[in-house]
């Protein structure tokens, strides 16, 4: 039976943290480690989780967890698994598990994850996304979307934000054809602990890509942060999906599936317009967003469906 | 050389204030100002310190404040244990607060009533900066409008200067109502209200009086036992010295009576601080499916939002102690 909130364990893995009020990365990891459980291992890079979960001495990680480099996530993830191996101190029930950021995902850490996905190794990558460098007070990453303010791209006469497209990282993991990838969203609780039950049960190299808001660096209320990242995946600017290698699906080539797909978007200027970081944008870049969505579901629903 | 510790919450602006402090106090000719913060690695709502140093001569150290001429605290729950220490012989304490605190050395005034008055929210920096400017004579008012029309947005001078000009009043009627009673020996500190709340002023002073003492909460303690806050939420593998109670100033309530115990408000909690009692307890919260650990709630309000049926409410947090 699939976890929900009436079945979840009782036990907060991740509690006493010094996120921000409203943090959906620490929603991210709280519902991780809920389902992975006490034995899971985690590491997570510099970023805003092994920021406010290790203040010493408060320490809010009840699981055995550590900080990595900030290129070196995955391949800290692959020491924990095959020292925990070598020493016969794997319990059966142990996933070793990473959290680490956008930047951490797509920019600094990419070469680390792909270095783990092409030994197969049996872990857990989570990429809690939030859109930018928040840790270190707001700065662009290569998945902050078009037209968001960072203070690294900033707005005003001549520049309204980010002037790049959000990087498909869920793709390119995809491509390296590892056992199993997806995309998730916070505000979609259900379907985020369906993929994690299932990574979990899964060997080999997983990814979990969730979009995890972040009220202080997006501008918006702390009390909207799950309404966000429910309204990203329902204007069509996110994505619900899974990848299955062939190890798992049998398939050559591995399959594409959408788990959800909007009968009608919801309006893309609403849900950008609730945010302080996208209040510049014109009408022309709100229609030039509506544009590279409808490009983005027109690829999907060629490709996946 | 004037000194002044702010101690604050990331986003109250304790550093905005320092710095126009600082500003204000640098106008005339052969002034000298400084004015820096002390961040932890910690979030938004998380305590944090600025200090402002003043004087007539260049000013050489630049390290921070440990003893202070004036300690302004943003928010009350920072008020602890100790707070005498960091005060120079003859300093005073100002304080946002709606509460009383039996010490003539602190001045209490409700900025975050002043501030949501005027602001429509509840930023006490410049209130408090205008109850500054009356207890110390070495800046004028007049200044710190000027710092402020010289350091802050355009679109934010005309209010933060009312705002400065409401707390001085503020401020005033209490140092008069000070002289008057002088006499008397038992004189507890002046609370100053807010103009928003003049009319229930009694009830709101009231109420901390009649609890017989002052409770100045503290942050931290030595001894915390998990099991004594973390009401059976928290694992016990993790190490937990601090709550993080002190960050919100508003709090979620639940009405037992409206939860259907769909469980929505916990499965997205972000700080796992609702949660499912593990037995029944004596009081009305114990009857519904859920309760809320107000030890480390931040008071984000993603709760009360993804309730579907009305729940939960975001109340004050002045009112929730009252609860």
């Amino acid at each position: 039976m699939a976890m929900n909130a009436k079945n979840m364990p009782a036990d907060e893995l991740f509690f006493g943290h010094k996120a921000c009020a409203g943090c959906g990365g620490s929603l991210a990891v709280r519902a991780a480690l809920k389902v992975l459980g006490p034995n899971a291992v985690a590491a997570l890079p510099a970023g805003c989780m092994s920021a406010v979960g290790f203040n010493f001495p408060q320490l809010c990680f009840a699981n055995n967890a550590m900080i990595t480099p900030f290129a070196a996530t995955a391949a800290v993830l692959t020491g924990i698994e095959a020292g925990l191996r070598a020493q016969g101190k794997k319990p059966d029930d142990c996933t070793v598990v990473g959290f680490a950021g956008d930047g951490g995902t797509a920019d600094i850490g990419i070469q680390a994850l792909s270095g783990a996905i092409d030994r197969n190794d049996d872990v857990l990558y989570i990429c809690y996304d939030n859109e930018a460098y928040m840790n270190t007070g707001i700065q662009k990453s290569s998945l902050t979307p078009f037209g968001a303010k960072t203070t690294t791209t900033p707005v005003g006469k001549n520049s309204h934000g980010c002037l790049t497209q959000k990087k498909n990282v869920f793709e390119i993991v995809a491509a390296h054809g590892l056992p199993y990838a997806a995309t998730a969203s916070v505000g979609y609780m259900s379907d985020f602990l369906k993929k994690l039950e299932r990574a979990k049960g899964i060997h080999g190299t997983r990814f979990i890509h969730v979009i995890a808001p972040c009220p202080t660096g997006w501008g918006a209320p702390e009390s909207k942060m799950v309404d966000l990242a429910r309204d990203v995946v329902d204007c069509g600017l996110w994505y619900l999906a899974e990848y299955e290698g062939e190890q798992v699906s049998g398939v050559p080539g591995g399959t594409f599936t959408l788990n959800c797909k909007p009968r009608e978007f919801a309006s893309v200027r609403d849900y950008l317009k609730g945010q302080g970081r996208f209040r510049a944008l014109s009408d022309e870049e709100i229609s030039l967003v509506e544009r590279s969505r409808d490009a983005k579901w027109e690829m999907i629903e060629r490709d996946w469906a | 050389m004037i000194e002044v510790l702010w101690h604050g919450r990331g986003g109250q602006g304790a550093f905005t204030a320092a710095r126009l402090l600082g500003a204000a106090s640098s106008f005339a000719d052969g002034s000298y100002a400084l004015a820096f913060p002390s961040f932890g690695p910690e979030r938004r709502g998380a305590p944090m310190r600025a200090f402002t140093k003043m004087s007539r001569e260049p000013i050489g150290d630049r390290s921070a404040v440990s003893r202070a001429n004036y300690v302004i605290y943003l928010d009350d729950t920072l008020l602890g244990e100790g707070w005498e220490d960091e005060l120079l012989p003859d300093g005073k304490v100002i304080v946002n607060s709606v509460r009383s605190f039996g010490d003539p050395r602190i001045v209490a005034i409700d900025a975050n009533g002043i501030s949501q008055e005027i602001l429509g929210r509840p930023i006490p920096n410049t209130a408090l900066l205008g109850a500054l400017c009356s207890v110390c004579d070495y800046v004028s008012a007049d200044n710190v409008k000027r710092a402020i029309e010289g350091y802050m947005p355009a679109k934010l001078h005309e209010k933060n200067k009312r705002v400065v000009d409401a707390a001085l009043e503020a401020v005033g009627k209490t140092r008069a109502a000070g002289v008057a009673v002088n006499t008397d020996e038992s004189l507890k500190s002046q609370v100053i209200g807010s103009v928003s709340r003049e009319t229930t002023k009694d009830a709101h002073f009231d109420a901390p009086a009649s609890r017989g003492e002052t409770v100045i909460p503290t942050l931290q303690t030595d001894a915390l036992d998990p099991a004594d806050f973390a009401h059976t939420t928290c694992y016990d593998g993790g190490y937990l010295v601090a709550k993080n109670a002190g960050w919100r100033n508003m709090r979620p309530v639940l009405d037992a009576g409206k939860c259907t115990g769909c469980l929505q408000c916990y499965l997205y909690c972000p700080d796992g601080c609702l949660f499912r009692p593990a037995r029944q307890t004596a009081d009305a919260a114990g009857t519904a499916a859920v309760a809320i650990d107000y030890d480390f709630c931040k008071g984000c309000g993603v709760c009360v939002e993804m309730c579907r049926f009305g729940a939960l409410a975001m109340v004050p947090e002045s009112e929730g102690d009252e609860r």
